[in-house]
């Protein structure tokens, strides 16, 4: 296999990576996220990013650094704090493929330097290869394994394909060695070169020993093997080739491959599997190499930054420049390892209401659509919920594993959210009057056939007898807190109470789905407590709420009739 | 004396040392707190959907129905919502029936014995103004303090069942225990405007201010809340502000103070 | 507190109206444990004013300066009147003690003497009263002699109109002056509330603001009429800081329910059951009472107003039937009759249904209807059907009797409170008497 195909195709590779994770950390000066960063520029983040690491790298926090470096970066102490089955596959898949990048790729520069006499075929060499190889067969499936949520975190096809280039590359990898074990021409290959010979006759006993203990599937062996014939190979091995070979039994992957392609090692062979299987493996690492910033696991570049840049700041305290940049850098910087979701407060509503987006994972993925302005709209409604339902209890940014800031994107999200036409229903409401909206649904009844199915979802509302006793002496109105601070008409409520009250009397309760005061409601129960008749009004009050949000939704997007 | 500690979302995130305060001085008190992997208590979805609400409410009851315990509420907000989601369960029959069988999709169910109880409950009536007193080592030398209970602690009240909801007196009496002096202030049954801050940001800050305000006029020192919202609320609406300032305290911090426990262990 | 399933009392009472608050506090003072149920909602209608006895004969309408003479009148014109059947002794304690006890709330009266008062109203008409709250008896004190006068109304307070007043007067009071002003802080608004008001003039600063907009309007007044919004917990500093800033006495004006006053009173009354240690059961009503068969021990079975869901039980050793007329629903009406809602009651009423009004719905001797209610012996005990007291520790008291027209004699919260006390009288011997026996 000619040296410069493999050169140049590495070195496009890496090139290829190279301007993939520049152009992905670019995305960390431009993108915009939360309406604070409107007005920053690309090179205020990048001035704040030198300043930052600046003072962090020249100033006491080195030692933090180092230290998140060695627990958080190498170590993954945070994972390993909250879920370890999940933290010990990930070890296993980056300690073995650092490992197996570092002795066995890299081998020329690093294990040759470093263990003088080094062979791949050579033990501990060659088990450890193999380990290294299982080490993180058995990471990925320990991590593909993990446990089953109600909403999944969303893997893109490309990100489905790298895994697959992974395992295809320690999948072929093994195929290659196994086939190279049992392989005779690699054998006849090797006696060539330091035998000078490439008779089978004379290298019979050789054959002998290379059959029986080194798993070549030579197929025109005389068996039974004559002990002398044996022990003339043995001889013949020490003299020729036990100073680069091990015994491959110890490659406990490698050789049992091996034994299994004997069958067909023949025709491998005549087929010239040794270039094209070394091709297979080689591209689909140099491919790997390419594509891996284009897939979720730029994260490996991503995560640790996020981890050192949490550390280096004390207790988050960034500028506005810097904060901005740490948003973009956190949408790279998920594992999608859900853990956020596992810990969310409201997911037992986001199950109930069968929403994805109020858990946290799915909330990350909305706002970095939204920044790139890529957030369809029938995914902008449940976002928009999703957000204005968070309680902020902060379990996600606690339970983070990469000390992602999620409270603050959550912040910022909503903000763009509001932005870009979805605000919370309390301000969307307030797009129009209540009359406007009472017109809308009105226009909209005479289309679509009421169905009253508010009797289910706001009973009391929807029962004459709830507030037929209300005798409008206006008491409700007089104990309302936000009618009292409600200081001009403009940003005061539009109805009182006791109007609110006096319309559901009448049957007019579309009208009030519109109302200022359904949203302004405090829920502080002054009314319902005080109200001489014991009329809930309180309750109502938020009925209407939840009623407002599902009928109006479904006529916002229609033009106000004129 | 057992309970499921309900911490709520703020005590937990925002509000560290109201978590760290409770678990010392109930701890002293004889009052053993078990920790259930609670959720939210569900307020935040009432806006959107009752049975979402009530289904997320109902959930955390199940939960310590499973564990036998009651439930102990730091917050009034989610003692009040948790109080509601069991009145709207015994009402409506349909209602229960949607929210079993969501419970049973997750393998829980609710038959209604736990209770809800709020912290001034636990502390009066569990464990009592003698023993209180007796525990109390250090009593704080007579500050003047404005307690505010929180809205939904006390209303409506054939749901929360705790004092007389027009002229409330629990509070103040724990407060007493700890050699502060309750004062007596006109607002002091209003609303703080924490659940407005998100919806309508200037009326909720007016309301906020006009406490406060209230409470300084009243002369009182401090503001002792037992709701973890109403005293994020004091504070956040002082942050750079240029009126006068109040001091806000949590009951736990005062009363451990005046039992004499290290301030460290309250959070301080 | 009232997470309790079951409780019990020395006395049980039934309603959180003028009478059923006033036979809790009474109680209460007396030392007997007390339990009381009830919304305390149709407080808020109270005006603030305290009507004794105003009117007399009701068909004549005739007014009185004193009281007292009047109750005399009354004992002798109608002696099945419930305030015929009180002493005027008990009366004046009744009064005397429910009056200290709400000064001791911080809501101050002007002191009680012989006489009537003649109060200015928000329409312009003259009422006369008893018990006048402090901030209103400097109005009450210059209606005789009428000198200038300020009276002063707020652009958005609806249902009161310092204008209309002064027309309604008209020649009578020449010196009426009126203005309107705007509230401070108010300006921008369509609409304002009395209590909102109310609550905003308790900070120092609102109230600066409002002195600072009045006092160049003074003039020659020697006094200055406001809408009663002087405050609602503080009302007694607000009222004291707008004389001492204006200079001049100062008056309150009672206004429509639910008004200020009223929501005073109901404040200052929750108060009280708190602080004398009353349990009460604020959303609950009663769902049915029985008795036990040896009669020591009543059993209040309690539901909720607005759910009615129930299960809290109440075992009393007294019970008093506080729980008003129509509107309070202690009496319900159909078209066969009147019915007493609690336990069936025989309710004194009209022969027939024809009977309970007079054509003329502003008829000067009222109507027939008013008067039903519910017929009581001597220890205040509703009668049964037999005519013999339905159980011998249930008392009822206040407008749910019949023999009396509470509106238009103008004794509303006379009432309330005579008959309270008589009660109360009534149960504290009972209960001592048994102790003892």
């Amino acid at each position: 296999m000619s040296p410069a195909i493999l050169l140049s195709a590495f070195y496009a590779s890496l090139v290829l990576c190279a301007l993939g994770l520049a152009w992905r950390a670019s995305a960390w000066f431009r993108l915009r996220i939360g309406p604070d960063a409107r007005d920053i520029t690309w090179s205020q983040r990048v001035a704040a990013v030198f300043r930052g690491a600046a003072s962090a790298l020249f100033g006491s926090r080195i030692l933090r650094l180092l230290a998140a470096l060695l627990l958080d970066v190498l170590l993954l102490r945070r994972l390993f704090a909250r879920e370890k089955l999940r933290w010990t596959g990930h070890l296993l898949v980056v300690v073995g493929f650092m490992l197996l990048l570092l002795m066995h790729a890299l081998a020329p520069l690093v294990s040759a330097k470093l263990f003088p006499g080094y062979q791949p075929t050579l033990d501990p060499y060659f088990f450890l290869r193999d380990l290294f190889g299982a080490m993180i067969l058995a990471g990925l499936a320990l991590l593909l394994s993990g446990r089953r949520a109600d909403f999944p975190q969303r893997r893109g096809l490309i990100d489905w394909a790298f895994v697959t280039l992974l395992v295809a590359v320690v999948v072929t990898g093994f195929l290659f060695a196994g086939y190279k074990i049992a392989s005779p021409r690699a054998f006849y290959r090797m006696t060539e070169q330091f035998i000078g010979s490439t008779d089978p006759v004379k290298l019979e006993p050789l054959r002998a020993v290379w059959a029986s203990e080194f798993g070549v599937a030579f197929g025109d062996l005389k068996q039974p093997i004559d002990p002398d014939l044996m022990e003339q190979g043995r001889k013949m091995q020490r003299d020729a080739c036990a100073s680069c070979h091990s015994k491959p039994a110890s490659a406990f992957v490698s050789y049992p491959v091996a034994r299994a392609l004997a069958p067909v090692e023949r025709s491998l062979d005549a087929g010239r599997a040794d270039v094209w299987l070394l091709y297979l493996h080689v591209f689909a690492c140099f491919l790997g190499l390419a594509s891996l910033p284009f897939t979720r696991f730029f994260h490996v570049v991503a995560a640790p930054v996020s981890l050192l840049v949490d550390a280096a700041a004390q207790d988050r305290a960034f500028s506005s420049a810097g904060r901005v940049a740490q948003r973009a850098l956190a949408l790279d910087a998920c594992v999608h390892c859900g853990i956020c979701d596992s810990r969310c407060s409201v997911a037992p509503v986001a199950r109930y209401l069968n929403n994805a987006y109020l858990l946290p994972s799915y909330k990350l993925g909305a706002t970095g659509a939204l920044a790139r302005g890529r957030l369809p709209r029938d995914e902008a409604d449940p976002a928009a919920e999703g957000a204005f339902l968070c309680t902020d209890c902060g379990r996600c940014t606690s339970s983070c594993p990469v000390g992602l800031d999620l409270a603050d994107l959550w912040q910022a999200g909503r903000g763009d959210l509001a932005a870009a036409g979805f605000p919370a229903p309390a301000q969307w409401v307030q797009a129009r009057s209540a009359l406007a909206w009472a017109e809308s649904l009105e226009a909209d009844s005479a289309q679509h056939p009421l169905v009253d199915a508010d009797a289910a979802f706001a009973p009391l509302s929807a029962e004459r007898r709830t507030f037929s006793r209300c005798v409008q002496c206006q008491t409700c109105t007089n104990v309302c807190p936000v009618v009292a601070h409600s200081i001009d008409a403009e940003h005061g409520v539009d109805l009182t109470p006791q109007k609110v009250m006096n319309l559901l009397r009448l049957g007019l309760r579309d009208l009030t789905l519109g109302s200022r005061m359904v949203w302004d409601c405090a829920s502080c129960y002054q009314c319902q407590e005080n109200c001489p008749q014991g009329i809930r009004v309180a309750d109502i009050m938020l009925e209407l709420r939840a009623l407002s949000v599902h009928r109006l939704g479904a006529v916002r997007g229609q033009r106000e009739p004129s | 004396m057992k309970y499921a500690l309900f911490l709520g979302c703020k005590s937990s995130g925002h509000l560290p040392a109201y978590e760290l305060s409770a678990r010392a001085v109930l701890g002293h008190l004889g009052v053993t707190l078990i920790d259930l992997e609670f959720d939210c208590c569900g307020y935040p979805a009432r806006d959107v959907s009752r049975d979402a609400f009530v289904v997320a409410a109902a959930r955390n009851l199940a939960l310590a129905e499973r564990a036998g315990l009651d439930l102990l509420t730091l917050s009034s907000c989610c003692f009040g919502t948790l109080r509601h989601a069991i009145r709207f369960l015994g009402e409506d029959a349909a209602l229960r029936a949607r929210v079993a069988q969501a419970l049973a999709a997750q393998g829980l169910a609710w038959s209604g014995k736990s209770a809800v109880e709020h912290l001034l409950q636990v502390l009066a009536r569990d464990v009592g103004f003698d023993v209180i007193a007796a525990a109390v080592r250090a009593p704080s030398a007579g500050l003047r303090v404005a307690a505010q209970y929180g809205c939904h602690a006390l209303r409506p009240s054939d749901v929360t069942g705790l004092d007389n909801p027009m002229a409330p007196t629990v509070f103040e009496t724990l407060l007493s225990l700890t050699g502060a002096t309750p004062v007596d202030w006109p607002r002091r049954l209003d609303c703080c405007g924490d659940p407005l801050h998100q919806a309508n940001a200037a009326l909720s800050e007016r309301m906020t201010r006009a406490k406060i305000a209230d409470a300084l006029e009243s002369g009182a020192e401090a503001i002792c809340s037992a709701c973890a919202h109403c005293h994020l609320r004091f504070d956040a609406v002082q942050v750079d502000s240029s009126d006068p300032p109040i001091r806000t305290l949590l009951y736990t911090q005062l009363l451990g103070l005046a039992m004499g426990l290290p301030a460290k262990s309250l959070g301080l | 507190m009232s997470s309790a399933r079951q409780d019990s009392c020395d006395v049980a009472v039934i309603g959180a109206g003028m009478a059923g608050m006033a036979a809790a506090l009474f109680a209460a003072e007396r030392g007997l444990k007390c339990i009381q149920v009830g919304n305390s909602g149709g407080l808020l209608f109270a005006s603030g004013l305290l009507d004794l006895l105003g009117v007399q004969p009701v068909a004549e309408g005739r007014l009185w300066q004193s009281p007292f003479e009047a109750l005399a009148a009354l004992a002798r014109e109608e002696p099945l009147h419930p305030l015929a059947r009180v002493d005027a002794r008990s009366i004046r304690s009744a009064f005397d003690s429910f009056v200290a006890a709400l000064g001791g709330s911080g809501l101050h009266y002007a002191p009680l003497g012989e006489r009537n008062r003649k109060v200015l109203t928000s329409i312009g008409t003259i009422k006369t009263t008893y018990g006048v709250p402090r901030s209103m008896i400097a109005g009450a004190d210059l209606l005789d002699a009428r000198p200038p006068c300020l009276l002063l109304d707020f652009r958005g307070l609806r249902e009161f109109s310092a204008a209309q007043i002064a027309a309604t007067l008209g020649e009578r009071w020449p010196g009426l002056r009126h203005r309107q002003i705007e509230f401070p802080g108010g300006e921008a608004l369509p609409e304002l509330y009395g209590a909102h008001l109310a609550r905003a003039l308790e900070s120092a600063e609102t109230r600066a603001r409002a002195i600072a907009l009045v006092k160049p309007l003074l003039g020659d007044a020697h006094a200055v009429g406001f809408p009663a919004v002087l405050g609602l917990a503080r009302s007694g500093d607000v009222h004291a800081a707008f004389e001492a800033g204006l200079g001049v006495p100062v008056f309150e004006i009672p206004t429509m329910p639910t008004s200020v006053p009223g929501l005073r009173l109901l404040r200052a009354l929750e108060g009280l059951m708190s602080a004398r240690g009353v349990h009460r059961h604020h959303q609950a009503g009663a769902r049915a009472l029985t008795f036990d068969a040896d009669g020591a021990t009543a059993t209040l079975e309690l539901e909720g107003i607005s759910t009615g869901s129930g299960g809290e039980r109440v075992f009393a050793r007294a019970v008093v039937l506080a729980t008003g007329r129509f509107s309070g629903r202690g009496l319900s009406a159909d078209r066969a009759g009147v019915r007493e809602s609690l336990l069936g009651l025989p309710v004194q009423q009209p022969a027939s249904r024809a009977a309970w009004h007079q054509r003329d719905f502003l008829d000067p001797s009222g109507h027939a209807i008013n008067r039903a209610g519910l017929r009581v012996d001597d220890a205040w005990r509703p009668l049964d059907a037999g005519g013999t007291p339905a159980w011998p520790r249930l008392h009822a008291v206040g407008s749910i009797l019949a023999h009396q027209d509470w509106m238009r004699s103008k004794c509303g919260a006379g009432l309330a409170i005579a008959t309270a006390w008589a009660a109360i009288d009534q149960v504290t011997r009972e209960l001592r008497g048994t102790a003892a026996g």
